[in-house]
């Protein structure tokens, strides 16, 4: 099987939280906990190590094109967030142990049995997807529902969701299905519509995301980095700089060692 | 059945989804935490020029513990011995020997404290050999831990010969050398280390970050030699003084450096200002400004020799502890991210 | 929708996708709202006057379908001489009777005619019989012309001449362009080419008045043309996954199996009386006999002869309103003894939660089965009053039994869901432990009686002897078969129990046997219809294979309709059933909602009987005139027409005329049923509204037990505008109590816009908004909204009023002091508060004697009001 991936269409979530339910169910994932949050009818708040999927509640006091509420100056938007399962993985290129691979989907997956918990991957994700849990010490994160997959199964989020907000399927078809998308809605007048990480020419940092979603607000909105890129894609320039500090240390060294002779010039001023 | 309310009978099956294995204690316990809780109405959020989603993070923050800053000061003080003590080895002429045993040593201990001091943070030590299951150069950590695999076997080894004669001696000085070429990057890679990862403050330094480190390696080292109780002859002393007024020098301006590249965007460079990592990072400052004042001051009291191994080892110690905690200021801070993402 | 049918909402958004515009009328701003194209805020309990004014709109500016109308509407009909509408009494239709407090509906009749509802008659409690269903031939006298001053269409014109884009911004608070935009909207998607329908749950049902809302809806669907038609429709999005199926054979206990009334104990004294008060002369409910026959046999097998009039004399008759909130109250009052509460959760899902309670501590035993222990199954230990210390478990009597219940996934059985859909669900694993099924509970409970009265001759006990009680059981528990009860239902002929196809084939002789006649067909040819399961990639798109639907699969009503008189599709668009002149039989996507082979020129002749009185051109062939009522002569017990009444509650006064409210609305009386002050109660200034959240369930057992449901909404909160914040001090995130004359209940604030600060005429209304899905128990807990709303219904349903109500808000935690609610008022019934004499409501607190619950006596309210 080829490219897999998700399309997150976040005009037509109606945030049921189906996905982020479906997603604990399947993966017999605990509850975050029970907590008042506030935040509108958000109360998970991020992605983390055992909550996969993530349905944001965006309370603007902006109007949305295309809707019109006797509210005035109001819209809410509700979007499906997941790991990205990136072309270029912060979290797989940091990985020291090779927990985390890329598979034969396409998908970016954590061998649970690998793992040890060093906690780089946390760092490294430019999404603040992945996170390490304290009871067991190692990583976690969406799998792409790799053991669904395999068993030639739909990922358990986008079979929940009544709305196919989340539509699951061959990457190339997905980045179709989404560009005549955005094109409908821009014909609707929804302007606003773009897509998210769709390839490598929106995205270059990432490469592109085999998740990817259509947003109608700017990314931070949705507490999406605007920019994001693949960490060790900046790494070079840190070598360098690393390499011309510790030849300098070399050389500072030799040089106290040298210096330090007797008769030495040094010697004389010291 | 776990208190969390997952169950399913036994007679009719098994948890075995992929996090079936996550176990939570207290089923009460908050999460985001409730320090979340939002007390604004939701669409405030939204209401600056500048949007973000309840102020919450976009990254997440290092889980690491004390252990892993810790092990950047022993790390980088063990890489700098071994690279003393070859220097002191090949251009020695056999004067430096106490200098190099002892710098050999450090580097030996070093590499070994600071081996435990990583697998201690490990969410699972017992898989620490992992860390040695593929080489991959994308990740700094990675090549770090084969450096330090490398350097602290080195290192030890050439510890354990020095003082040798003969063969064992030539082996010791040939494992003395190799320790020092690997001593070199273990004593940068954190650097790189950090500078590789998608946190703002820690990505924006990613020039001045590895001389910084190298600077308060080599200071960290030199003022060492004020506290251990170790005899140097007084060619040692002077190669040691002079290699650590060099290192002050490279560790302040390198510090200055980090400040300025930070301050281009102002919010990146709060954690430095602000808070513990700030008051840390100030600290860093004087102690090592102080250390490196002390040390060119005329005359040779033994008082001010242990003042100058104080304040530079804390100094050394404060500049990794405030690095490590700015760092993670700086990842719970999305407007940071977004700055830094627009300004780039 | 999007909330509480997430997965029926699923085709509203492939519409919207097709171009199919979604107007969302609430007064929140919901996750329905966030995906609609339109979202119109209005005040809580005003849906009859915004509604109102679109049957206004489309009258006047003569958009409804003229075609439709005339011929498949009562529009043309006359109406007696006699009849005064709303305009003329000052907000009371003619009729009134203030002693009784009710209507006497002689003078809503039409000229020269007395028809009756399709539906059994509920106005038999209020008043006598008026008229036995159609023992006259329904002969009205028509104007098609619809100028006659008289006929309905102009009654309808006059009526809602009043409901003006003006009076409906006034009374709604919704401006006069969107009303417009959506009226507007409306029309245009209506006519030949296109339809439009309406979705509605208990946004609309829970008031005084919530089946006139409906009825508005009808009679905008009706004159729009978009009734048995593709695409049109109103849709009554149910409640629980077999709601409908349990109103079809119900739990309700004034109808029998398939909308048969049940028998009442002043009039249907006997079989023949029975059958003459409820089989009509016209229409299609002349077949009643063989429908109540039907159903006798197959509970009486051979027991039911002619000779004993079917053993109808077996049937429990009713002697009055036994609907639940009187029944609740009769038992606070010591008159009920025990008590079944299969699947329900009543102190914290039904009314007033502390009247429950004390209506349990006064029974002598309980039953409650369910999946976990509920609050209700509890109230003896886990209480607020017990909690504040006002009652003692010691002092409770009551002996509760629990019976842990298998789930849907444990048994087999049928779902009956919104379009009346039967859809078969299998077990898939053995009920845990000592769960059980309801049909093997009440089954062997069943057998229990059987055995326990075997010895008994006295004649009072022979329906429990000759019940027939014979269902194959199988397993390790002996679970009776699902299947078997089906094809009781679906019924058999008596001399060989071979299925019958459908009601078509039932008798009045004996000869059938049948549980509930609407469902025959279910299982048809002894297999099992309604576990199909045919793709609908594999059959047309109307997809009658995929379950079964009642009547006899058809998946749109009366839908003769969408044909035009001569039987032709109205458009080629629209077409969906139609007249086929060659085969002489109605032909179509859908099995046609028609007598096959009555062709559309057919009239009926002189003194026609049964079925032979449908004419070819009436497509409502359950109402004796065949005819779609704009007008409702009978039925309803709170007029022919819907108009607009305050809330029992509320903050202003009815801005239309002098009556404030519904006036046949029900009350109960009560010291622990205390009411505000019907408008402007200073002590109660906002409105009150509750509602769902897609993260629960109901009364909650079935979510709040559950961590992964739990965690997405872990705490009670209330909704408020950052108005209400400002003027109560309200932070977002922190605690309020909300306080109503019943009770006070705590709860998080989350401020925001969506629930919007509305201006009423000159007045500003501040609305709170709560879910109320929690309760004391389980692993999210939190105060229920219930225990602030009194016992006050509707009066042709007997539904509560749950959705508009007037409330107090204030900022911080609740007290935990003595509130003692169940034994008087919370605040003086008669407050001292100045400018507080006169309103309606303050009812003269009297306790009623036990027995004679229910309809109060409104003539107070009639002086005051009037
Ligand atoms: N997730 C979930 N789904 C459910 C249920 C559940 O508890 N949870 N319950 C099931 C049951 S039993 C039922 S009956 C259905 C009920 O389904 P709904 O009727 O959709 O449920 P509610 O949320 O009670 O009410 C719907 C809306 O009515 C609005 N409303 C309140 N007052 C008025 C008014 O005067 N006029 C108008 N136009 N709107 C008003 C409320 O703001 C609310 O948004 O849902 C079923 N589905
Ligand atoms: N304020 C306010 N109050 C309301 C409403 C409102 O909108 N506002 N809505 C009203 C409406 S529409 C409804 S339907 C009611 C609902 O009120 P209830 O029906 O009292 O509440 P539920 O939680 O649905 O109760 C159903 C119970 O049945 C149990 N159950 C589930 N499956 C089975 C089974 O197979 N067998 C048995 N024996 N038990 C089972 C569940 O665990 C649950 O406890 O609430 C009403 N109350
Ligand atoms: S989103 Fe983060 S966790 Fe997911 S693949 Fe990309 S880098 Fe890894
Ligand atoms: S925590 Fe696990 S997955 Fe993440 S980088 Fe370390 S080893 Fe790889
Ligand atoms: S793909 Fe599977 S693991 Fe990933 S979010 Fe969806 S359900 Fe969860
Ligand atoms: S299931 Fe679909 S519609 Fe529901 S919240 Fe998730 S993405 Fe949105
Ligand atoms: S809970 Fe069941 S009935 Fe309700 S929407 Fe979901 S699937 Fe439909
Ligand atoms: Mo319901």
């Amino acid at each position: 099987m080829g490219a897999v991936g998700f399309f997150t269409d976040t005009t037509i979530c109606i945030g049921c939280k189906a996905c982020e339910v479906a997603c604990k169910e399947w993966n017999q994932l605990p509850d975050d906990g029970l907590l008042f949050t506030g935040m509108s009818y958000d109360n998970t708040g991020d992605l983390g190590a055992s909550t996969w999927r993530h349905v944001s509640f965006i309370e603007r006091p902006v109007p949305l094109t295309g809707q019109e509420t006797g509210l005035g100056n109001f819209s809410w938007l509700l979007m499906s967030d997941v790991c990205k399962h990136c072309q270029r993985a912060g979290c797989l290129e940091a990985c020291p142990t090779g927990a985390i691979i890329r598979t034969e989907f396409d998908s970016v997956y954590v061998q649970p049995d690998i793992c040890n918990g060093c906690g780089y991957c946390v760092v490294s994700c430019p999404f603040g997807v992945i996170d390490r849990r304290e009871d067991d010490g190692r990583a976690w994160k969406c799998t792409l529902c790799y053991d669904r997959l395999k068993g030639d199964m739909t990922p358990a989020c986008a079979k929940a969701c009544p709305t196919d907000s989340i539509v699951f399927g061959d990457l190339d078809e997905l980045r179709v299905k989404a560009r005549d998308r955005v094109e409908r809605l821009h014909r609707h007048g929804v302007t606003e519509a773009y897509l998210y990480g769709a390839d490598e020419a929106s995205q270059p940092g990432t490469g592109g995301l085999n998740a990817f979603f259509l947003l109608v607000d700017k990314p931070e909105a949705y507490n999406l980095p605007p920019d994001p890129v693949a960490p060790a894609r900046k790494s070079g320039s840190a070598w360098a700089a690393m390499t011309v500090s510790v030849l300098g240390m070399a050389a500072v060294a030799l040089g106290a060692v040298l210096s330090s002779r007797r008769g030495a010039r040094g010697e004389a001023e010291a | 059945m776990s208190p969390d309310g997952r169950y399913i009978s036994p007679q009719l099956g098994t948890l075995s989804g992929e996090g079936s294995g996550q176990r939570i204690d207290q089923t009460t316990a908050a999460y985001p935490s409730s320090s979340a809780v939002w007390s604004e109405r939701p669409s405030r959020s939204f209401e600056s020029d500048e949007p973000t989603y309840y102020d919450r993070p976009v990254l997440k923050e290092a889980v690491w513990i004390w252990s892993v800053p810790a092990y950047f000061y022993v790390g980088g003080t063990a890489g700098a011995a071994a690279v003393l003590a070859a220097s002191a080895q090949a251009l020695g002429r056999g004067e430096l020997d106490g200098l190099v045993r002892s710098c050999r040593w450090v580097a030996a201990i070093g590499g070994a404290v600071g081996t435990v001091f990583l697998i201690h943070d490990l969410g699972r030590p017992e898989r620490f050999l992992h860390m040695l299951r593929v080489f991959r150069p994308t990740s700094a950590m990675s090549v770090g831990s084969w450096v330090l695999a490398g350097a602290a076997s080195a290192t030890m080894a050439s510890a354990l010969l020095s003082g040798q004669e003969g063969a064992l001696g030539r082996l010791g000085d040939a494992a003395g050398y190799s320790a020092a070429l690997l001593g070199m990057p273990l004593a940068g890679y954190t650097a790189v280390l950090l500078s590789s990862t998608a946190v703002p403050l820690w990505q924006v330094s990613r020039h001045s970050l590895p001389p910084l480190f190298i600077g308060s390696a080599m200071s960290g080292l030199a003022s060492l030699f004020g506290l251990l109780p170790v005899e140097l002859s007084a060619r040692e002393e002077r190669t040691v003084h002079r290699f650590g007024v060099a290192a002050k020098l490279i560790d302040l301006a390198a510090m200055a450096a980090v400040e300025t590249k930070a301050a281009q965007v102002e919010t990146v460079a709060k954690p430095l200002r602000q808070g513990v990592s700030g008051a840390l990072w100030k600290a860093a400052k004087a102690l090592t400004a102080a250390s490196l004042a002390l040390s060119l001051l005329p005359g040779k009291s033994g008082l001010r020799r242990k003042a100058v191994g104080v304040f530079g080892t804390a100094g050394a110690l404060a500049l990794r502890f405030a690095v490590f905690h700015a760092g993670k200021a700086s990842a719970r801070d999305p407007r940071a991210t977004f700055r830094q993402q627009h300004s780039s | 929708m999007a909330e509480c049918h997430p997965v029926g909402f699923r085709w509203v958004m492939e519409a919207k996708n097709r171009g199919a515009k979604i107007i969302h009328v609430d007064p929140r701003f919901t996750r329905t709202s966030a995906v609609a194209d339109l979202h119109v805020p209005l005040r809580a309990g005003s849906d009859i006057a915004f509604l109102g004014g679109i049957v206004r709109y489309i009258l006047e500016n003569e958009r409804y379908f003229r075609e439709y109308v005339v011929h498949y509407t009562n529009a043309p009909v006359l109406v007696s001489e006699d009849f005064r509408d709303t305009d003329d009494l000052d907000g009371l239709f003619s009729g009134w009777d203030a002693e009784q407090g009710q209507y006497d509906p002689k003078s809503w009749q039409y000229e020269g005619a007395e028809v009756s509802p399709s539906a059994e008659q509920r106005e038999m409690f209020t008043g006598e019989p008026y008229s036995e269903r159609g023992t006259r031939h329904a002969g009205e006298r028509f104007d098609d012309t619809l100028q006659h001053p008289r006929c309905v269409f102009q009654v309808l014109r006059r009526h809602f001449s009043r409901y003006t884009p003006e009076v409906v911004e006034e009374v709604c608070g919704v401006s006069t362009d969107q009303f417009l935009k959506v009226a507007e909207t409306l029309c245009a998607n209506s006519g030949r080419e296109r339809t439009s329908a309406f979705c509605y749950a208990v946004g609309w049902t829970q008031h005084s008045v919530g089946v006139q809302y409906i009825r508005t809806a009808a009679i905008i669907q009706l004159l729009l043309g978009n009734i048995g038609r593709p695409g049109g429709g109103i849709m009554a999005l149910r409640g629980h996954a077999s709601i409908q199926g349990s109103t079809d054979i119900p739990t309700l206990y004034n109808l029998l199996p398939g909308y048969l009334s049940m028998p009442k104990a002043r009039y249907d004294t006997d079989f023949d009386a029975y059958v003459r008060n409820n089989q009509a002369a016209a229409g299609w409910w002349t077949e009643f006999p063989k429908y109540i026959v039907s159903l006798l046999k197959a509970w009486y097998g051979d027991a039911a002869r002619a000779e004993n009039g079917w053993a109808y004399d077996y049937l429990p008759l009713i002697s009055g309103d036994h609907s639940h909130m009187t029944t609740v109250s009769a038992m606070a009052d010591g008159a009920v003894k025990g008590y079944f509460m299969l699947g329900e959760n009543p102190t914290v899902g039904s009314m007033h939660g502390a009247l429950h309670r004390k209506g349990m501590r006064e029974l002598d035993w309980l039953v409650v089965r369910d999946f976990a222990v509920t609050e209700t199954a509890d109230f003896w230990r886990d209480a607020p009053e017990i909690e504040r210390g006002e009652a003692r478990t010691e002092d409770i009597k009551t002996e509760v039994f629990f019976f842990p219940c298998a789930a849907h996934t444990e048994k087999d059985g049928t779902f009956t869901n919104t379009q009346r859909l039967l859809q078969w669900h299998h077990k898939a694993v053995e009920p845990p432990g000592d769960c059980r099924s309801e049909l093997h509970f009440i089954y062997h409970l069943g057998l229990r009686l059987k055995e326990l009265y075997a010895g008994s001759t006295a004649v009072k006990d022979r329906p429990i002897h000759d019940l027939t009680w014979d269902y194959p059981t199988g397993g390790p528990h002996a679970e009776p078969d699902a299947e078997a009860v089906l094809a009781e239902i679906n019924g058999f002929r008596v001399e060989n129990r071979a299925p019958v196809a459908g009601f078509v084939d039932l008798q009045a002789d004996g000869s059938t046997a049948c549980g509930c006649w609407i469902y025959s067909g279910a299982y048809k040819d002894g297999a099992n219809q309604t576990s199909r399961r045919k793709p609908r990639t594999e059959q047309s798109w109307v997809a009658p294979e995929w379950g079964w639907a009642w009547p006899a699969n058809r998946r749109i009503l009366y839908n003769r309709a969408s044909a035009d008189p001569e039987g032709k599709p109205w458009s080629e668009r629209k077409s969906y059933v139609w007249w086929d002149a060659e085969k002489k039989r109605w032909a179509g996507h859908d099995v046609a909602d028609f007598p096959a082979d009555r062709p559309p020129s057919y009239r009926p002749p002189e003194g026609a009987r049964g079925l032979e009185t449908i004419s070819g051109t009436s497509p409502f062939i359950l109402q004796a005139d065949g005819r779609g009522w704009l007008y409702a002569a009978n039925g309803l017990l709170d007029g022919p027409l819907p108009t607009h009444y305050e809330p029992n509650e509320s903050p202003i006064q009815n801005p239309l005329y002098g009556q404030q409210c519904n006036p046949v609305r029900l009350e109960w009386k009560r010291r622990d049923n205390p009411y505000h002050r019907a408008w402007k109660d200073p002590r109660f200034p906002f409105v009150l509204t509750t509602y769902r959240l897609t993260e629960h369930h109901t009364a909650g057992a079935m979510s709040r037990w559950l961590s992964w449901l739990s965690e997405l909404q872990p705490e009670m909160f209330c909704e408020v505008s950052p108005e209400l914040a400002q003027e109560r001090g309200l932070e977002n995130g922190g605690w309020a109590t909300i306080t109503t004359a019943r009770g006070e209940i705590e709860a998080r604030v989350l401020v925001t816009e969506r629930v919007p600060a509305m201006k009423i005429g000159k007045q500003r209304l501040l609305q709170v908004g709560l879910p109320y899905h929690w309760g004391s128990k389980g692993r999210s807990r939190g105060d229920a909204a219930n225990e602030l709303i009194g016992f006050v219904a509707d009066p042709n349903v007997s539904i509560q009023e749950s959705k508009a109500l007037t409330c107090d808000i204030v900022a911080g935690r609740r007290s935990r002091g003595r509130r003692i609610v169940t034994s008087g008022p919370l605040v003086p019934s008669t407050p001292d508060a100045p400018g507080l004499e006169g309103g309606r409501d303050l009812p003269e607190v009297g306790v009623r004697e036990p027995g004679r619950h229910g309809v109060s006596s409104s003539h107070t309210q009639q002086n005051e009001e009037s």
